[in-house]
């Protein structure tokens, strides 16, 4: 491996194999040159890689594809981290490929993310993809057409397919190398390397939150190169390869996908935010609903207002006494741990002995109190019947949290409303700040039922 | 070679545990997000309470439509508040409020001590909003116009120029809505909506549970 660098570089700098200097090179000029050099070397002394070979026998697979892929991946990362005139993104370049080598997987050079995503799925459809290549390597190019196709569905597609046009490549070499359309694509291939990784690079750039996206959008461009790549192997369809990649590479292109990815990712959060939302396709229909919905909340807003203005002579509220009234009953059906401690305690302390007595307590008020239910609000009548199914299992499963919380909140009723009573006719002021608490527990937990009436996920 | 090897090893290892985090994220984004309403709605009505107590004290003899401006302008106040001034809408609906010269008390106590600030950075806000709202009234009338002759022209346009018509259109009555929307483009203003819808709701939650509350006198 070592050997062979010096001499590619000597061979790329003598003006036989390309005219003007090196450094003044553009990418793609060094990537022919590259090309040309290693066509050369596959012309010229073929058993340099035979003896590379030895080199990759700690490696699991002794196929011979394999390894000649191997040493062509390590090459291309030597290669291109000895060039004196890369720059940040050909080093990484260089690092990928020495990582594609050094861990003996495919060694295909490609983005960080994606690499991780798909590790697994490749190492998974790795001796499928060594017999592929057997294959590939053994059949006409016919056959080699149609095992691309019916794969192209799978995510590990455009890692496989580009293996594939690797030992195209290596066939292509071997066998006769001058034929002209099989080297335009080779080149062609190596341009879309170049504008993959030239994308990567500005994907990389990007916000790290935005990963995902990121790999999302890898993977289509990868299904679409190699969907590209199928048309252009069974019709040369230049014109649509050239447009799919200056779409890729443009960098205002660019962003605006990033720009339109991103609307319609919030697009989606409002869809399942807004209810009868998500039956709705297509934009406008959409932001009908979502206008709606706002229009809506606001006159809701305007109506509630409205009417608390009507049922309120002074705009005192007169809070305190209107919770201990009306508030209160209706939100100690449902009353939660831990809002008042010195209250809620005692009906810790009790909670064992009177287990029986809960269930018992809980049925008599539910019969005994018609009234009160029926100005509570409406999620309490709901709450009142799944107090009862839980406390009828209640020796089962009263270890859970959940059984726990309702029977103390039934004994916090049956406590409470008799405390309560009393308090809140005794000394209503010191209570206000407290019932406030409350009663914001309560507007809380139905509002989370709502919440979870109309999926609101956010 | 050995450099860059533990170089891209250790990139993927962060990586796989940013991907770790992440699910572990969406694990518990459930309780996360609920609590955080929880939270909302906790604040709202603090605030909210706050501002009508306030605006009691204010002014004795009210009438009824003067009570609900009252009502609904410290609900709004109360909401903006609770989003600390981070979302363009409440900025934005701050800066109107604070406009008129009577209810400026009201929102100094109501956002309290950093309420300087927060005007500060609406009413910027505002002005920039309003100063591009203009122009682009200005270029609409100009662009009405000219689609006018040329709609007259070709009277077949495509499907696709029609939806984005319908888009466009609907995107205009979006930003009308969403308080500050005028300034906005259509990604901050699909997020504005985001954060104003749950705004929204959760001040109709509180409020709907206050009125249902309230005695029926």
């Amino acid at each position: 491996m070592n050997r062979a660098l010096p001499e590619m570089l000597h061979c790329i700098n003598t003006p036989g194999n390309v005219a003007g200097s090196f450094t003044d090179m553009s990418v793609l000029e060094r990537q022919r040159a590259r090309i040309k050099w290693q066509q050369e070397q596959l012309l010229n002394q073929p058993p340099c890689y035979f003896d590379g070979n030895d080199e990759f026998n700690g490696y699991s697979m002794p196929n011979h594809a394999q390894d000649f892929h191997n040493l062509i991946n390590s090459e291309v990362g030597l290669v291109v981290k000895a060039d004196p005139g890369l720059d940040n993104g050909w080093q990484e370049f260089g690092q990928f490929g020495g990582e594609g080598s050094g861990l003996g997987s495919s060694g295909f050079v490609n983005g960080s993310g994606f690499e991780l995503n798909y590790g697994i799925s490749r190492t998974l459809s790795c001796p499928q993809e060594v017999a592929a290549e057997m294959e590939v390597a053994a059949v006409t190019e016919t056959a080699r057409r149609e095992s691309v196709s019916p794969e192209k569905m799978s995510s590990a597609v455009g890692r496989e397919s580009f293996k594939k046009r690797k030992a195209d490549r290596n066939q292509s070499l071997k066998a006769v190398a001058e034929e002209e359309p099989n080297e335009k694509r080779i080149k062609e291939c190596n341009e879309e390397d170049e504008s993959k990784i030239t994308e990567e690079y500005s994907n990389n750039s990007k916000n790290t939150t935005n990963n995902d996206n990121n790999i999302k959008r890898e993977t289509s461009a990868d299904t679409s190169k190699d969907n590209s790549k199928v048309s252009e192997v069974q019709k040369p369809d230049y014109i649509h390869v050239r447009a799919r990649r200056g779409q890729a590479t443009d960098s205002h292109s660019l962003a605006e996908r990033v720009r339109r990815e991103k609307i319609s990712e919030r697009m989606k959060y409002l869809q399942d935010l807004v209810p009868g939302c998500n039956k709705i396709t297509g934009k406008a229909g959409m932001l009908d609903e979502i206008i709606n919905y706002v229009q809506s909340l606001q006159r809701q807003v305007e109506f509630l207002s409205m009417k608390l203005a009507a049922v309120n002579p002074s705009l005192d509220f007169n809070i305190d006494s209107f919770f201990a009234k009306e508030v209160f009953p209706a939100s100690t059906s449902n009353f939660p741990i831990g809002v008042q401690s010195e209250i809620t305690n005692p009906a810790y302390l009790q909670f064992n002995p009177l287990q029986q007595l809960a269930s018992c307590t809980g049925l008599e008020m539910g019969i005994n109190t018609p009234d009160m239910a029926l100005r509570r609000t409406t999620s309490t009548p709901l709450s009142l019947p799944e107090t009862f199914l839980n406390s009828s299992c209640f020796d089962v499963i009263s270890s859970t949290s959940i059984v726990f919380r309702i029977s103390v909140s039934m004994l916090g009723t049956f406590f409470l409303t008799k405390v309560f009573s009393h308090y809140s006719k005794s000394k209503p002021q010191q209570l206000g700040m407290e019932i406030c608490k409350t009663f914001t527990i309560i507007v809380e937990e139905e509002g989370s039922n709502d919440a979870s009436n109309l999926k609101m996920e956010m | 070679m050995h450099l860059s090897l533990s170089l891209s090893l250790s990139l993927s290892l962060s990586l796989s545990t940013i991907s770790s985090l992440r699910f572990w994220h969406d694990f518990l984004s459930h309780q996360v997000k609920k609590s955080a309403i929880r939270m909302l709605k906790q604040e709202f009505l603090k605030k909210w309470i706050m501002g009508l107590q306030i605006c009691s004290a204010s002014k004795k003899e009210m009438s009824i439509l003067e009570r609900k401006n009252a009502i609904k302008l410290s609900a709004d106040l109360a909401m903006a508040s609770t989003r600390n001034g981070s979302t363009n809408w409440s900025r934005a609906l701050i800066a109107n409020a604070s406009k008129e010269n009577d209810n400026t008390t009201l929102v100094h106590q109501i956002l309290g001590k950093d309420s300087e600030s927060m005007i500060k950075k609406a009413s910027n806000s505002s002005a920039f909003r309003d100063k591009r709202g203009t122009t682009c009234r200005g270029k609409k009338m100009l662009r009405n116009r000219c689609c006018g002759i040329r709609r007259v022209k070709k009277m077949a346009a495509s499907a696709s120029s029609i939806a984005k018509k319908l888009v466009k259109k609907r995107t205009q009555v979006l930003k009308r809505l969403v308080p500050g929307g005028e300034s906005m483009d259509e990604f901050s203003l699909m997020e504005e909506t985001l954060d104003y819808i749950l705004s929204l709701r959760a001040q109709v939650d509180v409020m709907r549970h206050f009125a249902n509350a309230a005695p029926p006198n």
